[in-house]
């Protein structure tokens, strides 16, 4: 397998590009890279002749090539992160997996005493949820305490992050607890931004806090990776997110230190105790197929100008100006400014749309599947007490969901369009509703800018059919004055969040 | 044919370009439109019986120079299936978000119903699926370690396993109950066997020890096949045995079993019972179920993988533990249409494995002049036969190293045990060959093993010749 750089120009070609990804449902707007990656068909015909190199006689590739093959990859990852010693790369499925092998290590430890009851792990607020869960299995369950850092979102600049944690630490340490470990994302999840790593944990450091552990599981691929730039005690990011591998893997970066022989993987089989890396490598008959495509993934990368680098800072440019397209196009902003956006960003939608609570986003996230070919996360976003004074107590000016839209090489500009038309196309919808119950359309400013879109009501009965039903209840909820009657076909009557 | 899908392509190539013309082929039936049902769009043909050159057909990607003797490790899968599998992960691979919120859980959920059904469970959340028996014993024996720093067991407090346990169930043993203050007791069986007398005489002792000086047994795991040397145990009597002794929790380790054996919850009545369905039950790697019987003593398991779904039932977490391929734990459909394809299905295949392999046991043994290492009514589709002690096998590393020696100089497939002479032993046989038998076995794999070891015997090989 070829490891130096292409050294020739003949790069992947759009023919090309488009046969690699030919295999995703071509009617469907995949601007949702971040959630389960994506994989082009040479890289799964790779692992096809892995799958079938097993299958053919298990015995002589379990004997004679498995455990090869994983060095060989982990060899290949510790290049790409900059890491000292291939000893400190293991390869798991996932960055779920690699939180329950650093959290069950806390867990052993509060459990044989080496941690007090009540020390406590620092997590960020909006933390994988799947974390959150492990947290409370290993660590809360075995007597720790945890400590939230909440984040400001939207955002002007790393600056309040950086703030905002130095804060939330300060208080999480008052009550003198000791801060056994901070778990902080590289690119939190939802919402989505760049989070300054380097400093956070240096200001860890400076706080005394025993470890550190960076959740980057959208990380590679798609910003740049050092780990001894970033300097944490234990880093995981996804493979098959923006590296381009087939599900599931992940590496998982563990320091080298006194506490790594101590480091197990949760399923325990016949290589317990010779070290996490070797532990990883067979925890019993699966099929580890696509934990062994790293190299031929890395030839598929040197087919793009700049390799990984230039397919990141291209995925970037392409996914800051597609949403800077669609704010305009709704009137709305993004969550953060360009330089805190990796390969997504986070765009806001229309206030119209009424989107008031975590259910909502969820439900207009399905309808734009199934109705619209759309695919994209949605974020519901409470607006603060401050927000709704600025607005003059007009809450329906307020911008409460926020799409994560992701860019990478096989998303065309026509996917965004699709996108930007799908939510015009409900906000006119809905505008056509409110007039219907005897509405007067008017001009409303939001943040300064005119933007058509605004209705008044005089009173009337509002009927809503499916999607249609929650901005319904939304109205006659907050302006009961106005509605009469509320029809709701196909979904049943439920409350709006009390957020809202 | 089979019962192909338009997706069926031969297993031996893939290019990129198929992976599309899959793809597309997928479109133009419509897929995109399928919403909740698991299977993919073909029609459902009445099963016909099973010809041979279908079955060749079936396993035509095992490599043909393999007398491949040794189905007890890996497993096989048939080319249909895999074809099955291909295309749930092409589902997947097309649209993931509508794959994960539509048909991921309805699809596990149907695979632990078929399983439910397999095994005679009362009710389908006593049914969880994992990824093979190693993720389940670490799921059982986490819990154990929780009891013991939960204060719910004291130190001290025993778990008794089988001097045969697997290797990586001793590690997770180690981990989990010995590293939080449990003490660890073997039960050493005598090997060769002559009947299950022996086993339960041996067990009732490591009970006896168990309980001793006032401790409570908390936990005993039991084979229900053990891996080498390769017995069936009467689970059914030593659950007994240990439900009359006030053993806490009984974890039956049965890895081979389904396939191999009859399984049934009601009959062998353990707490924990796990099967891998890769090994005799023709599913891709890798797939097996984790039975934990409802009780009135609620049994805190949990995943050790944690995700979205703790505190939901351990069922429903072990259904996610973050992105992942699952697509072989979706085929199980299709594994029961490709069984009903055998006379008498999967009991049927047991049984007639079981018959060829006591068969083809005692040929081998009559040739070399050795033994079986069990009567017959204890092997199930594996046998353990005695090789010549004229090889002169020494030790675990000859063992191995004669393995590697058929492998790679006589194309024969097959693990070997080495078992330590007793003191006063006349020229002892000292290895023992676990051989299987599958549906794709010929009597000329066994020819073929029969006839390199007469070889080595005829040339006056031994391990010693052996390089390290």
């Amino acid at each position: 397998m070829a490891t130096q750089r292409n050294q020739n120009s003949s790069f992947i070609t759009e023919p090309q590009l488009r046969e690699e990804f030919a295999h995703h449902q071509p009617l469907v707007a995949r601007i949702n890279n971040g959630s389960f990656g994506s994989c082009p068909a040479s890289i799964i015909a790779a692992q096809r002749r892995w799958q079938l190199k097993f299958l053919q006689q298990p015995d002589d590739f379990f004997v004679n090539h498995l455990q090869s093959r994983i060095l060989h990859s982990r060899t290949l990852i510790k290049h790409l992160i900059n890491a000292d010693d291939v000893d400190e790369v293991s390869i798991v499925d996932n960055a779920t997996t690699a939180a329950a092998i650093v959290l069950q290590h806390v867990g052993w430890a509060f459990a044989e005493g080496r941690f007090q009851k009540g020390d406590a792990v620092v997590m960020l607020h909006c933390a994988f949820q799947a974390v959150k869960k492990s947290i409370e299995a290993y660590v809360t369950r075995a007597g720790g305490s945890v400590v939230v850092v909440h984040l400001p979102f939207p955002l002007s600049s790393t600056e309040e992050i950086v703030v905002a944690f130095r804060k939330g630490l300060a208080r999480g340490k008052a009550n003198g607890s000791k801060v056994r470990l901070a778990i902080i994302d590289h690119i939190t999840s939802m919402p989505c931004v760049v989070i300054p790593v380097r400093e956070l944990v240096r200001i860890c450091r400076e706080e005394g806090v025993d470890q550190v552990f960076v959740d980057a599981a959208h990380a590679i691929g798609s910003v740049h990776v050092d780990v001894k730039d970033i300097v944490a005690d234990f880093y995981v990011s996804n493979l098959h997110k923006w590296f381009f591998c087939p599900p599931s893997v992940a590496f998982l970066h563990c320091q080298k230190s006194p506490v790594m022989p101590d480091l197990h993987h949760p399923v325990v089989s016949h290589e317990y105790g010779n070290g996490l890396a070797i532990e990883s490598a067979w925890i019993g008959t699966r099929d580890y197929s696509s934990q062994l495509v790293v190299p031929e993934v890395l030839d598929f990368i040197d087919r793009f100008e700049g390799g990984i680098e230039g397919i990141r800072k291209r995925n970037h440019g392409a996914v800051v100006q597609m949403a800077e397209m669609l704010a305009k196009a709704w009137g709305t902003n993004l969550g953060s400014p360009p330089d805190m956006c990796p390969s997504m960003a986070m765009v806001g939608l229309p206030a119209s749309l009424g989107i008031s609570s975590d259910a909502d986003a969820s439900k207009l996230r399905t309808h734009l599947r199934d109705h619209f070919g759309v695919e994209v996360p949605l974020h519901y976003q409470a607006p603060k007490e401050n927000e709704i004074e600025a607005e003059n107590g007009d809450r329906d000016s307020l911008i409460t969901g926020y799409a994560r839209i992701s860019h990478q090489v096989y998303n065309t500009v026509d996917d965004y369009r699709k996108f930007r038309d799908a939510i015009n196309q409900l906000v006119q919808d809905m505008i056509k509703v409110l007039q219907r119950m005897g509405c007067r359309p008017i001009n409303k400013t939001h943040k300064g800018q005119n933007h058509e879109g605004g209705v008044k009501i005089d009173s009337s009965k509002a009927v809503g059919k499916d999607f249609g039903a929650w901005p319904v209840f939304l109205l006659a909820r907050l302006l009961p004055e106005r509605v009469t009657g509320v029809v709701t076909l196909g979904v049943p009557y439920s409350p709006p969040s009390p957020n809202t | 044919m089979f019962l192909s899908r338009s997706l069926h392509e031969p297993l031996s190539a893939t290019t990129s370009s198929s992976l599309s013309s899959m793809a597309s082929h997928h479109h133009q039936n419509g897929d995109s439109t399928v919403t909740t049902t698991h299977s993919p769009p073909s029609k459902k043909l009445k099963p016909t019986p099973i010809t041979p050159s279908e079955l060749l057909a079936e396993f035509s990607h095992h490599q043909p120079s393999t007398a491949r003797i040794n189905n007890g490790s890996f497993g096989s899968c048939p080319a249909s299936i895999i074809s099955a599998q291909r295309n749930y992960q092409l589902q997947y691979l097309e649209q993931p978000d509508d794959f994960y919120f539509n048909r991921l859980k309805p699809s596990i959920l149907k695979t632990r119903s078929i399983i439910k059904d397999l095994i005679n469970a009362d009710h389908v959340d006593e049914i969880s699926v994992v990824d093979n028996a190693t993720t389940a014993a670490a799921i059982v024996l986490q819990h154990i370690t929780w009891s013991f720093f939960e204060s719910k067991f004291d130190k001290g407090d025993t778990a008794v396993m089988l001097h045969y346990a697997y290797g990586a169930v001793k590690k997770s043993v180690q981990a989990y109950v010995t590293r939080a203050g449990g003490e660890v007791i073997e039960v050493k069986l005598p090997f060769p066997l002559k009947s299950n007398d022996e086993i339960i005489t041996e067990f009732k002792k490591a009970l006896e020890k168990g309980k001793s000086n006032g401790r409570k047994i908390r936990l005993a795991v039991i084979d229900h096949v053990t891996s080498m040397p390769c017995v069936v145990i009467p689970v059914k009597e030593l659950v007994k045995i240990c439900r009359d002794e006030g053993v806490d929790r009984i974890f039956v380790d049965a890895a081979h079993a389904i396939g191999c054996t009859e399984v049934d919850m009601q009959d062998i009545g353990a707490d924990f019972y796990t099967s891998n369905l890769h090994k005799w039950f023709f599913c891709p790697p890798s797939v097996a179920f984790l039975y934990c019987r409802k009780t009135d003593k609620v049994a805190d398991l949990h995943h050790p993988v944690v995700s979205h779904e703790y505190g939901n039932g351990l069922a429903v977490e072990s259904a996610w533990i973050g992105t992942r391929d699952y697509s072989a734990q979706l085929v199980l459909p299709e594994v029961m249409d490709f069984l009903s394809r055998f006379e008498g299905g999967i009991d049927g295949i047991r049984k007639r494995n079981h018959e060829r392999v006591v068969e083809m046991g005692e040929m081998l043994a009559e040739a070399w002049g050795t033994h079986l290492g069990s009567p017959p009514e204890m092997c199930a589709s594996l046998a353990m036969v005695g090789m010549p002690a004229c090889l002169g096998i020494s030790s675990d590393s000859d063992a191995l190293k004669l393995r590697t020696h058929l492998r790679e100089c006589f194309g024969v497939e097959v693990p070997i045990y080495y078992r330590a002479p007793n003191d006063g032993e006349f020229n002892p046989i000292t290895g023992y060959a676990r051989i299987s038998h599958q549906v794709y076995n010929t009597t000329e794999d066994y020819y073929k093993f029969r006839d390199a070891v007469n070889k080595l015997v005829n040339d006056a090989f031994t391990c010693t010749l052996l390089s390290d």
